[in-house]
């Protein structure tokens, strides 16, 4: 009788990162069909028994098509779900619709919830992902940290938060690495859009390194960098867990006075990489890859919390 | 109609705006867009607390975006605090997935019916449903209306000698549906079947037809060939030269509820010398470019039947039997 194994599935969002991950854990991906009809539906049969299977899809939200990435993931676990895995946990490194977490204005609808909600209807036992809400979540941070360690002069670095709704997740890199720390305050008058800026804090003749969770068009980031530059920084760089990178986000950093921009590979960008050199990447796929490994063997995942696997 | 708000999503917003003109009210405004990542906006404009909220969406060439922008309205709905959401959906995307076709495949509509009731839907409005058992997927009450009333005065009223036609079914699978027709109209019925295992050696043997077979007589009569949907051209085009060719059909017209046109389906049915029409209504949105050159094409207005469902459901009538399954 076949043991129960770790079945590793991908969609089509981010299948570099799912075959990292596989590699990680010296699995082959399952293989799963998933076409497109003429009339643009989603089809998906998985092409191996998961019965009885110990199942994980990783889906992305790739930038321009989130929607059909996540009908993709839903149609997915409902196929894993009829064909009656065990468990199972959808692996989602960017979480689609995170930013329409609240209700922010009359009548606006959040999505982020509805999404949660829809990925429990079609099956699915579990969600893992970078997630800044508190759902089953990991976090980037360990592997920041490392980067920031491995790549920086960081004894002669500030953290800086782009804005107040970021200065948590600041804090706590700076906190681990014993540095001083500085805000942006903005008033943000549409999404998409920023305003005006104020810095609090010290960052002359130091490098400022500028931490978010996501860069979509880097409105913020670049209007950041302006700011520190004015205030006497002797160097600017960013480092954001999700580089969403729509519309002009290249064409904005190329010209900007941000000397190096990191984010981690949640979201598939090899392409744009090409286009601005000063896009950096942190690989994910451990973090992923041991978080798929505890799970599977009932072991504690906050341990990923605070290290970086190696 | 008092404490009604009609809202259209980005799919078929023609059809929303004659629904409205039928039934004398204004569209809701609400602004639907996309994030330049691509995630879907929606921003309602006006007031729907205590409402009856009736939001109409198709299906379109991006499936999956008309379906989340429909799912993330009812939401928006929801947390708005509207009395009653009513989901208008003339065309049920993914209702072809209805059943596991392969070894592990999804079901995909019923996860969708599911879905639209997490999203926090009390009521369905759709027509023609590919199979009418899919009314049993959804926890919230169904109307599936029924577009044949239309599509039988449509004959009646356009098609010459109609009383000399035969309704003509393209596999046994719709055999039930198309009889229905047959017996509103009082008409005679036929059947082309193509068998699959076969199919592989007529593969072989280029130019053998065997494996379609036709049951009944079409001899000089004019062939309305029916189903619920037109997706792929392939079985139509080989039902039409079929009973053309072989059969010696007069005039072959091709009649479906849904004309969804996939691809270059449209084109392929109009180059086609064997059909000579093409009716369909307009539950699915059909684009200007596919529409192009096409003379063949006859669209049925739904609006009438769509607009009539909501007013009966609004002041809480019954939906006569013919409107309903």
């Amino acid at each position: 009788m076949a043991a129960n194994s770790i079945k590793l599935l991908t969609g089509n969002s981010h299948p570099t990162l799912a075959r990292k991950v596989a590699d990680r854990l010296g699995i082959d991906l399952t293989k799963v069909l998933v076409v497109q009809y003429s009339n643009q539906e989603t089809s998906v049969t998985i092409g191996e028994s998961v019965r009885d299977e110990d199942v994980f899809i990783i889906q992305s939200a790739a930038p321009g098509e989130v929607n059909d990435g996540l009908m993709e993931l839903l149609i997915m676990i409902n196929a894993c779900k009829t064909a009656s895995a065990r468990r199972i946990t959808a692996m989602i490194p960017n979480f689609p619709y995170a930013r329409q977490d609240k209700k922010d204005k009359s009548r606006a609808p959040i999505s982020a919830k509805l999404i949660a909600n829809m990925l429990q209807t079609a099956g699915c036992n579990h969600i893992q992902g970078f997630f800044n809400v508190p759902v089953d979540n990991l976090y980037a941070e360990p592997s920041m940290l490392q980067y920031i360690r491995e790549n920086f002069d960081y004894r002669n670095a500030v953290i800086v938060s782009p804005d107040a709704g970021g200065a948590k997740r600041a804090t706590a890199i700076a906190d681990r690495l014993d540095l001083n720390f500085a805000l942006i305050h903005k008033e943000r008058s549409r999404p998409n859009e920023v305003s005006k800026m104020v810095l609090v804090g010290d960052v002359q003749s130091k490098i400022a390194i500028l931490v978010d969770d996501m860069a979509d068009t880097c409105g913020t980031l670049v209007k950041a960098a302006q700011t520190l530059k004015k205030h006497g920084a002797q160097e600017v760089v960013a480092i954001v867990t999700h580089g969403i990178l729509s519309g002009n986000a290249i064409d904005s950093i190329n010209k900007s006075e941000l000397g190096r921009v990191v984010v981690t590979n949640t979201v598939p960008h090899g392409e744009k990489k090409k286009r601005c050199p000063r896009l950096h990447t942190i690989d994910i796929a451990p973090t992923l890859a041991e978080a798929c490994r505890r799970t599977h063997n009932g072991e504690s995942v906050s341990f990923l919390f605070s290290h970086a696997p190696t | 109609m008092r404490r009604v708000k009609i809202f259209s999503g980005t799919s078929h917003p023609g059809l929303t705006e004659a629904i409205c003109e039928r039934l004398g009210t204004t569209l809701g405004k609400c602004d639907l867009k996309k994030f330049s990542n691509g995630e879907t906006s929606v921003d309602i404009g006006c007031s729907i607390r205590d409402q009856d909220v009736f939001i109409v969406q198709s299906g379109s060439a991006k499936a999956n975006d008309s379906i989340m922008e429909l799912l993330i309205l009812i939401s928006a709905c929801k947390g708005g605090s509207a009395n009653k959401i009513t989901a208008v959906m003339p065309y049920f995307p993914y209702s072809k997935q209805s059943k596991k076709k392969s070894h592990r495949g999804a079901i995909t509509a019923r996860m969708l019916a599911n879905l639209l009731t997490v999203a926090g839907v009390d009521h369905v409005i759709t027509v023609d449903l590919h199979a009418s058992q899919m009314q049993g997927f959804f926890t919230k009450p169904v109307d599936n209306l029924y577009a044949e009333p239309l599509l039988a005065r449509w004959i009646r009223h356009t098609v010459p000698n109609w009383r000399d036609s035969v309704v003509v079914s393209k596999n046994p699978g719709g055999t039930k549906r198309v009889t229905q027709l047959a017996d509103v109209l009082k008409l005679n019925f036929a059947l082309i079947t193509t068998d699959r295992r076969r199919k592989e050696d007529a593969d072989q043997i280029p130019g053998n037809e065997k494996m379609i077979t036709l049951v009944g007589e079409v001899r000089r009569k004019t062939v309305l060939i029916v189903d619920d949907m037109i997706d792929r051209a392939g079985s139509w085009i080989s039902a039409a030269e079929h009973v053309k060719l072989r059969g010696g059909a007069k005039k072959v017209i091709c009649i479906a509820t849904h004309g969804v046109f996939g691809g270059n389906c449209l084109k392929e049915m109009e180059d086609c010398s064997c059909i000579d029409q093409i009716v369909v209504t307009n539950s699915f949105p059909i684009p200007e470019d596919k529409r192009k050159g096409v003379k063949k094409l006859v669209t049925i207005d739904l609006s009438q039947l769509l607009s009539e469902a909501i007013r009966r459901n609004h002041h809480g009538k019954f939906i006569p039997h013919y409107l309903v399954e």
